[in-house]
C-alpha cells in the first residue's frame, strides 16, 4: 500500500492528493502521524505548486476548500486520510456534498470539522486578556487544535482599537493585532508585566463568579460538560 | 472604581434572573469603537450552578420602594442596600469586555426614587457607555414598569435587547402579590416597543439606527399563583404571536420569602421543564397551543409534550422519512430541528434506511416507533407498548436531566446563550 507522507502545511496535502488520486488504496498522513507496517510503501511528497493549485480549484468550485482547510487544523491523527477520502467522493459526485449527512465519508469529515468550528466558538468566550503595562491585551491558551488564525480575526473586529496579542502556547504560535491588521507568527516565551489595575479587575471578575452562583443549586457536571478543565487553567475564576 | 462589597450585593439580588442570553444582534464594530454582537450570542464561563455567564448581569441598586410578595429586595425586606453610579458601571463594564469576561451588559434596577428617575438613571448608564465610552458590545435593560413612555423609546434606541416581566401569569396573581406593578404597566410598554420594532423592520431603517435589534423577552414565576399550564401556555403564545417577543422564560417558584399569601413548597423542577419543552413546540415545531394543551389543563408529568401529542394522534403515523415533508418530520417524538434538518438534506443525495439514520446519529430510541424507512417499520406494532416504552425512554432523560439542578432552564440559557 503507498503511503504519502506530507509535512504539516495544506499545500503539501494538496500535492499529495494530486498524487495519490487514483491509486487504489493509497493513503494520506503527515510526519507526526506516520505508523508504517509490514508491505507498505512510504511515499515522501514534495510540494507542487501546479498540482496543489489544480486541487484547491476543484475545491473551490464546489465550495469546499475552507471546510478542508479548517479540518487539516486539527489535531486528530487521521485528519489527511479524512479529508482525502472526503475530496474524492467530492469529485466522484461532482456536487457539494456538505449536508450529504448520509455519507460516511462526510459523516467522518463533519466529525472532525465541528470539533475545529466547535473549539474556536467555545474559546471566542473562553479566551481570557491581560492586560500589560504598555496597554497591550495578552492571552495566552492552550487549544486541542491549531485554531489561532480562525479567533484572530473575531477578536480583530471585536476590539478593533486595542492592540492584543494571542498565544497558542503549545505550538509557539501568536496572533498579533497592532490596531490595524493581524498576522500569525512564531513565538518563543513572552515575558509579561502586568498593567496596575490587572489584579483589581481579575478581583473583581472572582467576585461577581462567587456571586452569580446559586449556591443552594449545584450542578458540577453541567458546568464541567460546557467548560471543560482541560480550559480552566487560563481562567481567573477558576484559579482562586 | 467598583467595590467588591457592592459588586457582590448587586450580583447577588439580579442573579435569579434567567436570562443571560447574548444572541439575536449583530450590532457591528464602530470605528475608534470597542466591541460587537455575535448574532449567534457566546458564554464567557460557567459557574458551579451549571448556568452559563454570558453577560455581566448587575442591578444598579437594590433599593426598593416597591414590596412585591415575591421579591428579596422588597422595601420591607431586612437586606444589604447598595447602589452604583453610572461611571462605576460603565469603568466596570469596559475593563470586563476588554478581557473578554463578558459579552455585554444585563442590567436592571430595583425601583429608587421614583419609576421616572429610576429609567432615567439606567439610560444615562447606557447612553455614557454608547457615547463616551464607544462600546459596541450587547446591553439587555429591564424596563422599569410605569415608566414615561418617552424614556422607554430613547432606551429602546440604546439598548439591544429590553425586557418586562411580566411575573405572574394573570392579572388577579399580579395584584394580589405585586400590587404596585398593574397589567397595563407591564403589557403597554411591550406593545409600544414591539410596534417600534415593527415600524423598524417595515421602514427599512438603517441598522446603526435600529430598535432594539434583539427584540423583547419577558420572564414569569411558575407556581407562585393557581394558573394552569394551559393558560400559561396561552399566554405566551399570545406574547409571541402580538407582540414578537424573541423569548419567555420560566421561572420555577422557590419559596425564599415567607409570606402568607405565598405556597410554602416550590413548583418543581419538572414543571419548569415540560413547560419550556412546549414553549420550544410553539416556537420551532409549528404547534399550536390548542394541539398540546387544554386551557385549564396542565402538561402531562409521565410524557414530554410532543410524545404525549403523538400518542393522541397516532392515525397520522408512520409517517416516511424519505418522503415527508419537514413539518411532518418535526411532529416525531425524537426528532428535533437538526436531525429533521439532517433528513431532509441527506435525502437528496439517495433513499435513506434505519442504518443511515443512526450513522446520522438522529436518535431512533422513540422516534423508530412513528416512522418508515423505505417502507419499513422497526417500532412496535402495539401502541401500549409504545407507550410503554416512551414512558421509560422518558422516565431516564428525566433523571439525567433534572438529577441536581434544573438542566432545563440551564441546559436552555446555555443553549439560548449559543443558538
Amino acid at each position: 500500500m503507498k503511503i504519502f507522507i506530507c509535512d504539516d502545511t495544506p499545500e503539501s496535502f494538496f500535492t499529495a492528493v494530486f498524487d495519490a488520486y487514483g491509486i487504489a488504496g493509497a493513503v494520506i498522513t503527515s510526519d507526526g502521524n506516520f505508523q508504517l507496517s509490514m508491505g507498505d510503501e512510504p511515499v515522501r511528497v514534495h510540494y507542487d505548486i501546479e498540482k496543489c493549485d489544480r486541487v484547491r480549484r476543484v475545491l473551490k468550485k464546489y465550495g469546499a476548500e475552507n471546510d478542508v482547510l479548517s479540518t487539516l487544523k486539527s489535531c486528530d491523527t487521521r485528519k489527511e486520510q479524512v479529508c482525502f477520502a472526503y475530496v474524492k467522493r467530492l469529485t466522484e459526485l461532482k456536487k457539494s456534498i456538505k449536508n450529504a449527512f448520509n455519507l460516511p465519508e462526510v459523516v467522518d469529515f463533519n466529525d472532525i470539522l465541528y470539533k475545529i468550528t466547535g473549539e474556536t466558538h467555545r474559546l471566542k468566550g473562553l479566551l481570557r486578556f491581560k492586560e500589560t503595562a504598555g496597554g497591550v491585551l495578552y492571552a495566552p491558551y492552550s487549544p486541542d487544535n491549531d485554531i489561532t488564525d480562525l479567533l484572530t480575526p473575531h477578536f480583530a473586529a471585536r476590539l478593533r482599537s486595542e492592540k492584543f496579542i494571542i498565544h497558542d502556547i503549545n505550538r509557539g504560535i501568536a496572533g498579533l493585532y497592532d490596531g490595524r491588521g493581524w498576522i500569525i507568527t512564531h513565538v518563543g516565551e513572552a515575558e509579561i508585566c502586568l498593567s496596575d489595575s490587572e489584579l483589581a479587575f481579575e478581583g473583581l471578575w472572582k467576585k461577581y463568579y462567587k456571586s452569580v452562583n446559586i449556591e443552594s443549586r449545584p450542578h458540577e457536571r453541567q458546568m464541567k460538560r460546557s467548560m471543560p478543565v482541560r480550559y480552566w487553567k487560563f481562567l481567573p475564576e477558576k484559579n482562586d | 472604581m467598583i467595590d467588591g462589597q457592592r459588586l457582590e450585593i448587586l450580583t447577588e439580588s439580579a442573579k435569579y434572573d434567567v436570562s443571560c442570553s447574548s444572541s439575536g444582534s449583530n450590532r457591528a464594530n464602530r470605528a475608534g469603537g470597542l466591541g460587537n454582537a455575535a448574532a449567534g450570542g457566546i458564554c464567557h464561563s460557567f459557574t458551579p450552578d451549571g448556568r452559563c455567564i454570558s453577560l455581566l448581569k448587575i442591578l444598579m441598586s437594590n433599593d426598593c420602594v416597591y414590596d412585591c410578595e415575591y421579591c428579596p429586595n422588597r422595601k420591607s425586606a431586612d437586606v444589604r442596600r447598595a447602589t452604583l453610579t453610572p461611571t462605576e458601571i460603565c469603568e466596570l463594564v469596559i475593563g470586563f469586555y476588554k478581557r473578554n469576561y463578558i459579552e455585554g451588559l444585563f442590567l436592571s434596577s430595583a425601583v429608587f426614587g421614583s419609576p421616572d428617575r429610576t429609567m432615567e438613571l439606567l439610560i444615562a448608564t447606557v447612553e455614557m457607555l454608547r457615547r463616551e465610552y464607544h462600546f459596541n458590545g450587547y446591553i439587555h435593560l429591564k424596563g422599569i414598569p410605569h415608566a414615561d413612555e418617552m424614556l422607554i423609546m430613547k432606551a429602546a434606541r440604546l439598548a439591544d435587547r429590553m425586557s418586562y416581566n411580566i411575573e405572574l401569569p394573570s392579572e388577579q396573581s399580579l395584584k394580589l402579590l405585586a400590587p404596585q406593578k398593574t397589567k397595563q404597566s407591564l403589557l403597554l410598554p411591550m406593545k409600544s416597543l414591539s410596534n417600534a420594532i415593527t415600524y423598524g423592520k417595515v421602514n427599512k431603517v438603517p441598522r446603526r439606527d435600529a430598535v432594539l435589534p434583539a427584540g423583547q423577552t419577558t420572564q414569569m414565576i411558575i407556581g407562585a399563583s393557581p394558573e394552569t399550564d394551559g393558560q400559561i401556555l396561552k399566554l405566551t403564545e399570545a406574547l409571541y404571536r402580538n407582540m414578537g417577543l424573541r423569548r419567555v422564560y420560566y421561572s420555577s417558584y422557590v419559596p425564599v420569602v415567607q409570606s402568607s399569601l405565598l405556597p410554602t413548597v416550590g413548583a418543581g423542577l419538572l414543571r419548569e421543564h415540560r413547560l419550556y419543552q412546549a414553549d420550544w413546540l410553539i416556537r420551532f415545531y409549528g404547534f399550536d397551543v390548542d394541539e398540546i394543551v387544554g386551557e385549564g389543563e396542565n402538561l402531562s408529568k409521565e410524557y414530554d409534550p410532543k410524545c404525549a401529542w403523538a400518542l393522541r394522534n397516532m392515525q397520522l403515523f408512520p409517517v416516511e422519512v424519505n418522503t415527508a415533508p419537514l413539518a411532518s418530520l418535526l411532529r416525531v417524538p425524537g426528532i428535533g430541528a437538526k436531525s429533521a434538518y439532517k433528513i431532509v438534506e441527506a435525502r437528496k443525495y439517495g433513499k435513506l434506511d434505519f442504518e443511515h439514520l443512526v450513522k446520522m446519529r438522529v436518535v431512533l430510541k422513540r422516534a423508530k416507533h412513528f416512522i418508515t424507512c423505505k417502507g419499513k417499520f422497526y417500532g412496535s406494532e402495539s401502541v401500549a407498548e409504545v407507550k410503554n416504552c416512551l414512558l421509560i425512554e422518558g422516565g431516564r432523560e428525566i433523571n439525567e436531566q433534572l438529577s441536581m439542578f434544573s438542566e432545563t432552564s440551564v441546559a436552555l440559557s446555555a443553549l439560548t446563550g449559543e443558538v
